[in-house]
């Protein structure tokens, strides 16, 4: 940028005229201080402060971090009220199924988030895996249902044919272990469901130390109590791991499902295939 | 909208797992409207793994506080345009720039955290209520933010005693007016709203952070002491 020599001596100018100010107002904070004021070389009428050099930040900020995209992110979220899941996203659909905000196990429930849309009139639906029967069943609750969303980039997968479970994290298998599933009088549902909570230091050996319960439920056990969800958990009987040894649940080793535990969040969905 | 416009809410309704208010139980008292208590040190030993040497000077619990406490509002604009980029719900300049400033809040809280060490407070649990999904209420709620968090870092400037800390909040502080500016214009307000900025005390800020809502109480996923009612 180049500036006419008329043009130069206005910047002048008013550049000297912020230096008294400058001047003053140093001269001014410095008083008491012991502070020195001195004269710039050549100038004979308005001082410049040499004023000290900014500190060193006592921390830097790193380069602006982008959001990683990632085609295993899933998200859930916890529901606030009691609620009715319907088939679209409007009021005017009929009801598919009905959620509470607890589960039988005292936690938040929770679902899966799949969709989203807002109506018309402005209102916004969210499209959701639901903890009820028939397996897997979705439907739509207003936003306003929902707490917080949650994100997580696990999937857990259960072959009920290999008698096997897989717990995958950005897509890449992190713990694989043998599993005891249901008997062909009680059998684990298959499709898709997520993990809703974890339990521990209960007082019950047949569990293991740690039990998952997930949105799954057993077709046949519909009058067990707390409505016969299926849970993942440890054992007291080893050696009918892998099998068809349960009513349902899926039974891994205790030392497989604490490391399970360490590895797997809340949230997390799951797949049961045949 | 700005962030006087926002509705006034108990502190309870915002901090429902107790995060804020571990952030405020930090603070100096001189710092916090009288109901705050000191915190101990430990900063120093934080920035001794990997800091630069001007930072690893001792650092008086008061600016450890500050330090919190501006951790505590980085989490909320971190999670806030996180959470939008995420459901791209938005388009546009409105979803240009959460990506853009959502990265530049990240970097914030990386930086926080990496100073404070164990001493960083824990990050709470935010609802942002669907305001994420729609971009009037994104845009609405982002002027909201960006003016709070410009007024909150200036509000606390003359309490930070190391001219260190008050060099690297500075750093930030003005950025965060840039961010104010951006979204205003967006929202097609003026990019600056007064000729002087005023800065907020922290009882105010965080009397309109709670006054959100947004800060809700983390989900009870875990039990202890319950005996499974699965089919087993």
């Amino acid at each position: 940028m180049s500036l006419s020599r008329g043009m130069r001596l206005v910047v002048v100018a008013a550049l000297a005229g912020a230096g008294v100010g400058v001047a003053v107002a140093s001269v001014r904070s410095d008083v008491g201080k012991g502070g020195v004021a001195h004269s710039a070389p050549g100038s004979s009428r308005v001082g410049v402060v040499a004023l000290a050099d900014p500190p060193q930040p006592a921390f830097e900020v790193p380069a602006p971090a982008r959001l990683q995209p990632s085609a295993f992110e899933v998200t859930w979220a916890p529901i606030r009220r009691t609620v009715t899941a319907r088939s679209g996203p409007g009021r005017g659909f009929e009801a598919v199924g009905r959620v509470g905000a607890r589960t039988p196990e005292g936690t938040t429930n929770l679902v899966l988030v799949l969709g989203r849309e807002q109506t018309g009139a402005g209102s916004l639906w969210v499209r959701v895996r639901l903890p009820v029967l028939p397996n897997n069943t979705t439907g739509w609750v207003p936003r306003s249902a929902l707490g917080g969303y949650a994100v997580v980039r696990t999937h857990l997968l259960v072959d009920l044919g290999d008698r096997r479970a897989t717990l995958f994290h950005n897509g890449a298998a992190v713990f694989a272990a043998a599993v005891g599933i249901g008997t062909a009088a009680y059998p684990t549902p298959t499709g898709r469901f997520y993990v809703r909570n974890k339990l521990t230091r209960y007082r019950n050996p047949f569990y293991g130390p740690v039990a998952f319960g997930t949105s799954a439920r057993s077709a046949v056990l519909t009058d067990w109590p707390a409505g016969g969800f299926v849970g993942l958990h440890g054992t007291n009987r080893p050696g009918l791991i892998p099998g068809r040894v349960s009513h349902g649940c899926i039974r891994l080793h205790n030392r497989a499902i604490l490391r399970l535990a360490a590895l797997m969040p809340i949230g997390t969905p799951l797949t049961i295939r045949a | 909208m700005t962030f006087r416009d926002i509705p006034d809410l108990a502190l309870d309704e915002l901090d429902k797992d107790g995060a804020i208010r571990e952030a405020l139980d930090r603070l100096p008292r001189s710092s916090r409207s009288g109901f705050l208590k000191a915190v101990g040190g430990g900063l120093a030993t934080a920035i001794a793994l990997g800091r630069p040497p001007a930072a690893a000077a001792a650092l008086s619990r008061g600016d450890i506080a500050i330090l919190n406490y501006a951790l505590t509002l980085e989490y909320l604009q971190d999670a806030f345009y996180t959470e939008a980029e995420r459901k791209k719900a938005l388009s546009g300049p409105a979803a240009q720039m959460a990506r853009v400033v959502g990265a530049v809040e990240r970097a914030h809280v990386k930086a926080l955290r990496d100073v404070l060490g164990r001493r960083a407070v824990a990050r709470p649990f935010f609802d942002f209520r669907g305001v994420t999904e729609k971009a009037p209420s994104f845009i609405r709620t982002a002027v909201a933010f960006e003016d709070l968090g410009t007024a909150a870092y200036k509000g606390q400037a003359h309490k930070i005693e190391s001219p260190q800390v008050l060099a690297a909040a500075i750093g930030i502080h003005s950025v965060e007016a840039r961010h104010a500016a951006w979204i205003r214009y967006i929202a097609g307000s003026r990019p600056a709203a007064d000729p002087f900025d005023q800065g907020l005390s922290q009882a105010a800020t965080l009397r309109l952070v709670r006054n959100t809502g947004f800060v809700g109480r983390r989900p009870r996923t875990r039990a202890k002491r319950k005996k499974p009612p699965f089919t087993g």
